[in-house]
């Protein structure tokens, strides 16, 4: 009964002032969230754009790029090296001209050789030898990343330009400008392109891998399962 | 206390500790078998396991959803007093407030850890995020007189305070749903 008599007055009174708010805040928050979103639908451009830069390095390159693969890495952390051991090096070969595989700079402060490794390699790409560069420095990782008794992280610099020297006439580099590219501002910038994009994508450990675009976030913990896991992600996206 | 606080605590808490419960279920599962992979993972953005697993899942050495089941049950058990006709007194009432006070600092901290430490979301807790800050705001102005203007417009400080958490969710993540459109 005191419902019925309560009706017309709120009819009369119109809605509620809590009412009227509430329901202008649901609209402008769905109109501003919904309109950013949507305006910028091209910011999914934006992405592949900080993954895969224009004049990025490619280990394995496909024609279709069905299947592409990137990760952020440091060539003296513990954890890439392994996966390059146990994963990626296999995975490359194995998927060759199959799908496209970005290497992208991502050396982290704690490692003081990192930044120097990414030179040399970044120095090797402008003679067209990224990619032996990359597996030298890798394949190298004992002779100038860890200290001489293997325990720690190395911080001789010397020891380190010189196993980098060695690699690059190992991979047939010119070694006059092999060392002028070390200290030039594009490789630099190279660098620090790929530690912005990492940022920008919320890379916050090496190796972070992305798999057509979306951060791979392994449930296993055993690289050998990890590695399965990479592979049947791959394998779905190709036939996919 | 006013009714429809009551059916608050009883709906809001209900789900609050529907959430924790399965949480503490998956958590379960996990520590059994740790290549389990959590009922709520289901891509890298919306992943309970990558939150589960983080060091704030466990603030205070033990998982974060035993909280969440014994605080939502005493929610949900206040509630249904009283729509069953206990009229609590103002002790409680207030400890009530206190409670949904400590509740939603805690998951503004989860919030921000679920955001910018951890970079994902899990499904779950993201409801108990829903559940706990209307629980909070509802309970404090029906507790205090003195904040009874605000009565007046309840609904707006809610849809705003939704409308900034959402905006921070979308800011977080924002590869993740330009990806999905």
């Amino acid at each position: 009964m005191s419902r019925r008599n309560r009706n017309p007055v709120t009819a009369r009174r119109g809605p509620s002032l809590n009412l009227i708010l509430t329901a202008v805040v649901v609209v402008l928050a769905v109109a501003v969230l919904g309109g950013v979103l949507l305006t910028n639908r091209s910011a999914a451009d934006g992405t592949s754009a900080a993954l895969r830069p224009p004049g990025s390095h490619t280990l394995s390159q496909s024609t279709d790029d069905k299947v592409t693969v990137v990760e952020f890495l440091d060539f003296q952390c513990p954890a890439c090296v392994a996966y390059h051991t146990n994963i990626t090096r296999q995975l490359e070969q194995d998927y060759q001209d199959r799908f496209t595989f970005v290497p992208r700079h991502f050396p982290l402060d704690m490692h003081p050789l990192a930044v120097p490794a990414a030179r040399a390699a970044e120095a090797a790409g402008r003679q067209g030898r990224y990619r032996e560069m990359h597996h030298a420095l890798y394949d190298g990782f004992d002779s100038w990343a860890v200290t001489e008794d293997g325990r720690s992280t190395s911080a001789d610099l010397a020891r380190a330009t010189a196993a980098f020297e060695r690699f690059a006439s190992q991979v047939g580099l010119d070694l006059d400008r092999f060392r002028a590219d070390l200290s030039s501002p594009k490789v630099q910038a190279a660098i620090d392109q790929g530690r912005a994009d990492g940022r920008r994508l919320g890379v916050t450990s090496t190796p972070t891998f992305f798999v057509n675009g979306v951060r791979f976030q392994p449930q296993a913990t055993s690289i050998a399962d990890i590695d399965r896991e990479l592979r049947a992600l791959i394998d779905r996206e190709l036939a996919g | 206390m006013s009714r429809n606080l009551a059916w608050l605590h009883t709906v809001g808490g209900g789900l609050g500790l529907i959430a924790a419960t399965a949480l503490t279920l998956e958590k379960i599962a996990r520590l059994r078998d740790p290549s389990y992979v959590p009922t709520c993972s289901l891509n890298p953005v919306l992943s309970c396991g990558s939150v589960m697993d983080s060091a704030q899942a466990e603030v205070f050495g033990f998982p974060n959803p035993l909280l969440g089941v014994a605080g939502f049950a005493v929610v949900v058990t206040t509630g249904v007093a009283v729509l069953a006709g206990f009229s609590p007194p103002r002790w409680y009432r207030i400890a009530m407030n206190a409670g949904t006070a400590l509740g939603v600092v805690f998951v503004h901290w989860l919030i921000a850890a679920s955001l910018y430490d951890i970079h994902a979301l899990c499904p779950y807790c993201v409801v108990v995020w829903i559940v706990t800050i209307p629980l909070f705001w509802y309970t404090t102005v029906d507790t205090w007189p003195v904040l009874s203007p605000l009565r007046a417009v309840h609904g707006a400080v809610l849809a705003l305070w939704y409308a900034v958490i959402a905006a921070l969710v979308l800011a977080a993540f924002w590869d993740y749903w330009t990806s999905l459109l």
